[in-house]
């Protein structure tokens, strides 16, 4: 032993802290691990000399060896303690084995009660078998259950369905024939998950029932939008339909994008354009020469190069609708508006940054004639003059504002006092600083107003609202949007003695002139307005045909009585929003509609009950 | 179902025709879904008396897509969380013209 260990001193290399520890204790893990191979090549050779076996002990005990692998090591790791205690061991261990085996056969016994013949032989056969299919431990060989071939067993080795173990080819032979019937019961049905149709409540896309063929069928185009190669025999709003499918999926890139410019197309609509350069939107222009109707969201590389191209062809838009194209410079702008303006029916802007400005609003009223309709949102450069401006344009009909800039309550009141006669749509969205002088312009001018959305006030009052309302000759609005108009003081919140924002006077005002119209309405945030307030607008003689979804978070004075009212009173109501209102605790909700938002576990009830 | 007059009640079937002669026999409440075939059925169309509707333009295994989408459709009125049905790809834009035509793009009727 020690000749030994003096040659294997000779190899150099690192030494791990465990082989220290043991050399200091005068243990040499060399020798363990000589030892170790030695064991395991005995086991190897017992391995592959196997006959079938003729005596079930013998087998038990080669077979069994590695089992009780861990045993030998700590014999392997004590060598000090000498002959004797290796042999009280080895004896014990025999006796551990021979324990196993009874209790095995006493089991197997058991079992097989029923045999009319209790035959010994058989058991032995049996038992050998058992022994000779378990597994080896990992570092041993064994031969292949499936193709025969000698391997070195791992942690991952397979077992293979009819005993032994399998080598790591035939593994993953096994394991790709294991995972297509697992896999296919969970497609089975394609079921939605709870979450899923949580989110399209939220989205305000949950129907029951079935979906439509044709939303089926635009579904499994976009999932094998590459198998398709021309979509240009389809309906305008079919196409539509995929394009806004295709662009959820961010799968609008230059090749899908050919399938929807064709040459006799007027309308196209990229929904999203981010993968797409400026080549790929001259490609668009130089393709569709009947154009008119443009809308592009996220239209980040719609650059000034690409509008000097649009300048120089012969197409005449008559709706531009532009998403996030912040590259675009506000001279490009201007002298699109001097070029092509003459066309253009309605013109939307969107998330430009900087780059729209007053300039392009005041070109604007001297180039397009027939602008009818003018969105400008999440613009940080409007102000006040490109207000001033848009008010000269009596053509316009549809205003939607969201500005970042502060503009004061007068410029608004002559926009509207000039643009009233026409006005259908006026969109102000944040506007903190606008008063009641705004209010009352819109109650003395506007006669053709349907949508009236005021946001974020700070500063309108109760009493405003009630005299915009009250005896308006304007007909009934059908879209109302008048949240977080409420008064924002930190010290004092629930105190509101001036009556700032819309508070019950105003609402019940609302309900009572809009009535038999309104299909949308949005107070969410007005505070004040009171229990009293909502069971007046929502009594018993109370009836709202036409309105579909109704959003009063944030009141807190709602609570079940109401929201039963109101889903009594509003026979078409689709969704109703109470997030954040606590009185609102157990609602029976008709079957069919939605509530939004109960402060509860659920967050929102879907109820299966007719009432 | 509504009676067509005079006429015996209608029957619960309706034949579908497919461009290249099958026929499909579908309860009329799941046909009803279409507006197109709604209108067909109604009385003063030869379609009402006989019951059958013929499509010259939709072939068969389109046809029967359509057929299968009614009977799927019917049977999961008003269900929440309906699974989806399976639609194979390439047939898919022709069932897409097939829906068009039927008048099939809303959620319910």
């Amino acid at each position: 032993m020690s000749s030994r260990n003096r040659q294997q001193r000779q190899i150099r290399g690192p030494q791990s802290a465990l082989t220290d520890f043991l050399a200091s204790h005068n243990i040499s893990a060399n020798q363990i691990r000589l030892d170790a191979d030695a064991r395991r090549r005995a086991a190897e050779a017992d391995g592959d000399g196997a006959a079938p076996p003729q005596d079930a002990q013998a087998t038990t005990a080669s077979a069994a060896e590695p089992a009780n692998e861990n045993e030998d090591d700590t014999v392997a790791a004590l060598p000090a303690r000498g002959q004797r205690a290796a042999a009280r061991l080895g004896q014990e261990r025999r006796q551990k084995e021979q324990d196993v085996i009874d209790k095995i056969k006493s089991g197997k016994k058991k079992t097989s009660k029923r045999k009319s013949k209790d035959d010994d032989s058989d058991d032995d056969y049996e038992l050998a078998k058992a022994l000779s299919n378990a597994a080896r431990p990992p570092g041993q060989s064994d031969n292949c259950a499936v193709c025969g071939k000698r391997f070195t067993v791992t942690a991952y080795s397979r077992n293979a369905p009819d005993g032994g173990l399998l080598c790591t080819p035939c593994g993953r032979e096994l394991a790709k024939d294991d995972a297509v019937p697992k896999k296919k019961p969970k497609r089975l049905g394609n079921v939605e998950g709870r979450r899923q149709v949580q989110s399209k409540i939220l989205d305000g896309t949950y129907h029951t029932g079935a979906k439509s063929l044709m939303t089926l069928c635009i579904e499994t185009l976009a999932k094998n939008i590459d198998l398709a190669d021309d979509i240009s025999g389809l309906p305008s709003l079919v196409v539509d339909k995929i394009a806004r499918k295709l662009s959820k999926h961010r799968l609008l890139d230059p090749n899908t994008l050919n399938l929807f410019i064709q040459p006799t197309v007027d309308e196209l609509a990229i929904y999203d354009g981010a993968k797409l350069s400026a080549d790929e939107y001259i490609r668009v222009i130089q393709t569709c020469p009947e154009l008119k109707k443009l809308k592009i969201f996220n239209g980040i590389h719609f650059k000034d190069e690409v509008m000097d191209y649009l300048l120089s062809r012969h197409i005449e838009l008559e709706d531009f609708h532009l998403h996030g194209a912040n590259l675009l410079s506000d001279s490009k702008w201007q002298e699109f508006f001097q070029k092509k303006g003459r066309s253009l029916q309605s013109l939307k802007v969107s998330w430009t940054d900087k780059h729209f400005t007053n300039a392009a609003l005041v070109v604007l009223k001297d180039t397009c004639p027939s602008l009818v309709r003018l969105k400008v949102m999440h613009n940080q450069s409007v102000s006040g003059d490109g207000i001033k401006g848009i008010a000269r344009m009596p053509s316009l009909r549809h205003v939607s504002l969201d500005l970042r800039q502060t503009v004061h309550s007068d410029i608004y009141v002559d926009l509207v006092n000039r643009l009233s006669e026409n006005l259908e749509t006026l969109s102000l969205t944040r506007v903190a600083n606008v008063d009641n002088t705004l209010l009352d312009a819109i109650h003395n001018k506007c006669r053709r107003l349907k949508k009236l959305r005021i946001t974020d006030s700070e500063i309108m009052t109760d009493e405003g609202f009630y005299r915009l309302f009250t005896g308006w000759t304007n007909k009934g609005l059908e879209f109302v949007d008048f949240q977080n108009c409420r008064q924002l003081e930190s010290m004092q919140p629930r105190l509101n003695p001036d009556g700032v924002g819309l508070c019950s006077k105003g609402f019940v005002a609302l309900m009572a002139h809009s009535s038999r119209s309104l299909k949308f309405l949005n107070v969410q945030g007005c505070r004040h307005i009171t229990r009293q307030g909502f069971e007046e607008a929502f009594g018993p003689d109370k009836v709202y045909p036409e309105l579909v979804k109704l959003e009063i978070s944030f009141c807190e004075e709602v609570t079940d009585f109401i929201v039963g009212s109101i889903f009594r009173s509003c026979p078409k109501l689709h969704e109703l929003n109470v997030f954040g209102c606590m009185k609102v605790k157990d609602v029976r909700v008709p079957r069919g509609k939605i509530l939004v938002g109960v402060p509860n576990a659920m967050g929102m009830v879907i109820d299966g009950d007719d009432v | 179902m509504t009676t067509n007059g005079d006429e015996a009640p209608a029957s619960k079937y309706v034949t579908l025709i497919s461009a290249d002669g099958f026929e499909f026999v579908v309860l009329r409440e799941a046909t009803l879904i279409s507006p197109t075939i709604k209108g067909m059925l109604r009385s003063p169309f030869a379609e009402s008396k006989t019951g059958r509707c013929e499509f010259p333009e939709i072939n068969a295994d389109v046809l029967d897509k359509v057929v299968e989408y009614f009977l799927y459709w019917h049977k999961n009125v008003d269900k929440p969380n309906v699974p989806d049905m399976d639609i194979p790809p390439e047939i898919c834009l022709q069932l897409l013209q097939a829906a068009d035509f039927l008048g099939l793009d809303k959620q319910s009727s």
